[in-house]
Order: C-alpha cells, then structure tokens, then sequence
C-alpha cells in the first residue's frame, strides 16, 4: 500500500506492506536506526515514538495504522528542546539505548502534565526500561525539565 | 517484508466495514488498535492476507454517557482512564484500564479489540463482566447484545460470527459500589495472575475472576447465596478450574483467588 507519514515535519511518502511494523518501516526504509527494537511485544519502550502526540510502541503497530498520522522520532525533538537539555543536564543515562524512547515518552508526558508528582514520573515511565538503571537520574531530568518548560510558558 | 503484500481494507463508515465484513469474513483479520496483532505478527502466528482496520470508522469513536455508557470499540483505554464523566460515574472501570500496561499500550489498545481477542490475561473482560455489560454486534441480520461472560467463549475465542463486527459495549450505571483488584506476581508485570471484579447493583452482588482461568470466572448462584466474603470467596476458590503459566501455577492461583474474591467483596461494603 501507499502510505504517506508526516515524519518529523516531512511529508514521506512510503510504498510498504501495511502489516509491517513503523518501527521497522523506519528503520529498514527510513533509516532513522534511532528508533529501537528489542521485545517486540511492546513491553520495553526502546521503540516508542510520538503519533499524533501519543506515545506509541511502533514495534507492535502495523505501518497501515500510521498513514496519514504524524510520526516524531528523536530526530524531530530540537537539540534546543528543554527535554533533551535536560536529561544532558542530568546525565540521565550510561549507554543511551533506551534515551530516545524515554526522552520522547517525558516529552509527550510533559505536555500532558506540565506540573507532575515523583509519583505520577514514576507511573508515566514505567513502561520503558532503562537497562544501566538510571532511572533516578531520568527522572531528575524529567522533574529539571519540567520545571524548565514552565519557566519557558511564564518568560513567552 | 514477510510474504506477499498484504490486501489492507480501510473504510470510513460503519455501513461500509459491515460490508467488507460480510463479503470476506474471518479470511480478513480486522484490526482495530494494533496492539495484540502487532505481538501475533511478530511472533509468526499470523501473517495475515488481508486486514480490514476499523481506524476511520467515526461511528466506533463514541462515548455516550446516559443512564448507561456506551463505549465504541474503537475507544482507547486511555480514553476511557481520562474521561472525567466516565471517571466520575464509573470510577472503577476508569481506574481499571488505567492499571492496563503502560500508557504507551493504553494509547492504542481498544475496548472493542481487548474484548475480540478475548486474552484470559487481560484486565478489562473481568471488570466490564462484573459491571453487566453487554457488547454490541452488529452484521446482516442485525444488532443483538451479549452479557461480557456470555461473549468470551474461551481463550481467544468468542461469540463473534464471521460476518458480525464488535461496535460497542454498553456498561449499567448506577452501582451502590464497584471494586477492581489487580494481582501481580511480579512488580515488573504488566498482566495479573489474577484479577477480581466486584460490584453491586440493586443490593446484587456480581464477582468475577479474571486471569485465573482460560476465561473470566463468574458464579452467580454463589453470589446469590447471602454468604460471607470468605465463604464466597472459597466456593470460587474450590469451583474455579486454574490455569498454571509463567506467573503462577494453578494451586497457587486458586489460594490467591481465596485471598483477593474476600478482599474484593469487603471492599465492596466499605465503598
């Protein structure tokens, strides 16, 4: 099938098989390799992009799910953008396979909850998993950024 | 690229997906969020020819809130978890979809596909049985309605014909209370080792048992029966036929229902 993905911005256009998971589609036809896979069961998070401005597991969604939509991955987060700055700031990782699903599952979860609780980080990160086990540094980096993207509202 | 290319079906009315049904039936896997298939596919056991996705089908996007809520099958979980009214009125089934997975899962999974694919290891059959809700099929001889425990026939097995889609579930209101208690082996575990849903509507208590056994578990006439918590949650104990997997073998099931059927009850006293 002809599937059309606004992917980071861009209009792309794909020929692919619907039943082929986006998480390969990018990868294999895309090559935007910052896009992981690792379970295949929509478990770990490794995999997680932005769609239509909700994070998903694109290991497990079948690309014809993800025509027309609007697909983010870490390459369509700015280098500027108070997440990535902040889990620079904080160290928040050790080898940085899980960051990018991590940094786009704090990103989706902050517009959502600009003002969160330990507890409500805690719950929103829980389906990614970061294997070095730097999940207190993640989520000082996902309380700093917070605080960052409100001090942004207050200054704009 | 696995095979050949797949036939992908995509209509944008409910008129034309019951169609499509009728004309090729179980042959054309329909997909709604993509989350199980996504794991089926994966794993080889399916490789589907054609998919019929109910994605743009607006008719089963809808939350209706009355007497009764009607919830389309296409409505995500974290739909229905969001829903201030839903959370408000029914704020068990809101509180039981927000413990399914993680948001990431909730974001695509639907409570028409959950119930279609009829996983013994998934929280809502449980919840929704225990709230009496029916689920909706609709196909060339019409509409009719099933109760949740009469629509899950066994694992991955249910009352759907080849020729009828799941359009919706519609959920009673007005209960005096309504408990779900989710039992995880491991604290990394998305799924329970067993579930229970409790609630009681009209001083009618309804208790089922999820996860425990290759279907959700529910035993009206022990319900009926003015019995303790413990007295009931025993005869589930002893009548239910459990199932041994990775997260907990059959006899540990059945002591844990014990435990979580009596827990459940008196927190149905307790509001």
């Amino acid at each position: 099938m002809n599937c059309t993905l606004h992917l980071n911005g861009t209009e792309t256009a794909l020929g692919v098989d619907g039943k082929d998971m986006l998480l390969n589609v990018l990868r294999d036809e895309v090559g935007l390799t910052s896009v992981r896979g690792t379970c295949g069961i929509g478990l770990c998070g490794t995999c997680t992009v932005i769609v239509d401005g909700q994070t998903t597991a694109s290991c497990i969604l079948p690309v014809g799910l993800a025509d027309g939509k609007e697909v983010t991955t870490i390459e369509g987060v700015p280098s500027d953008d108070p997440v990535k700055v902040a889990f620079e700031k904080a160290n928040a990782f050790q080898c940085g396979y899980c960051t990018p699903g991590m940094i786009l599952t704090a990103r989706a979860f902050l517009d959502e909850n600009p003002d969160p609780t330990d507890d409500e980080i805690a719950e929103a990160l829980a389906g990614n998993i970061c294997r070095c086990g730097c999940y207190v540094k993640i989520a000082d980096a996902v309380r700093l950024a917070a605080g960052m993207l409100r001090d942004e509202k207050v200054a704009a | 690229m696995t095979g050949a290319a797949t036939h992908w079906h995509a209509p944008r009315s409910l008129r034309e997906a019951l169609d499509l049904r009728e004309d090729y039936g179980d042959e054309t896997v329909v997909v709604a969020g993509g989350t199980f298939l996504g794991v089926l596919i994966n794993n080889g056991v399916l490789a589907p020819e054609a998919m019929l996705s109910l994605r743009d089908v607006p008719e089963l996007r809808r939350i209706e809130i009355g007497r009764e809520l009607t919830l389309g099958a296409m409505v995500t979980h974290r739909e229905v978890e969001n829903h201030p009214e839903v959370r408000r009125l029914w704020p068990a089934l809101a509180h039981m979809f927000s413990l399914v997975a993680s948001p990431r899962i909730r974001n695509r999974a639907t409570v028409g596909g959950v119930l279609a694919d009829a996983d013994y290891a998934s929280d809502p059959p449980s919840m929704l049985a225990a709230l009496g809700a029916r689920v909706v099929l609709e196909g060339p001889r019409g509409r009719r309605e099933l109760p949740v425990e009469d629509f899950i026939l066994g694992l991955y097995e249910t009352a759907i014909g080849s020729d009828e889609l799941l359009t919706s579930v519609v959920v009673p209101g007005g209960h005096e209370a309504a408990v779900y208690r989710k039992f995880r082996t491991r604290s990394h575990e998305d799924r329970p080792c067993v579930s229970v849903a409790a609630a009681r509507h009209s001083g009618r208590l309804r208790v089922v048992v999820g996860a425990a056994a290759m279907q959700p578990q529910f035993f009206p006439d022990v319900c009926g029966m003015g019995a303790s918590p413990r007295e009931i949650a025993d005869e589930y104990a002893g009548r239910i036929d459990a199932l041994s997997d990775a997260r907990g073998s059959a006899e540990y099931r059945r002591r844990v229902v014990a435990v979580e059927v009596r827990r459940a009850i008196e927190e149905t006293h307790h509001g």
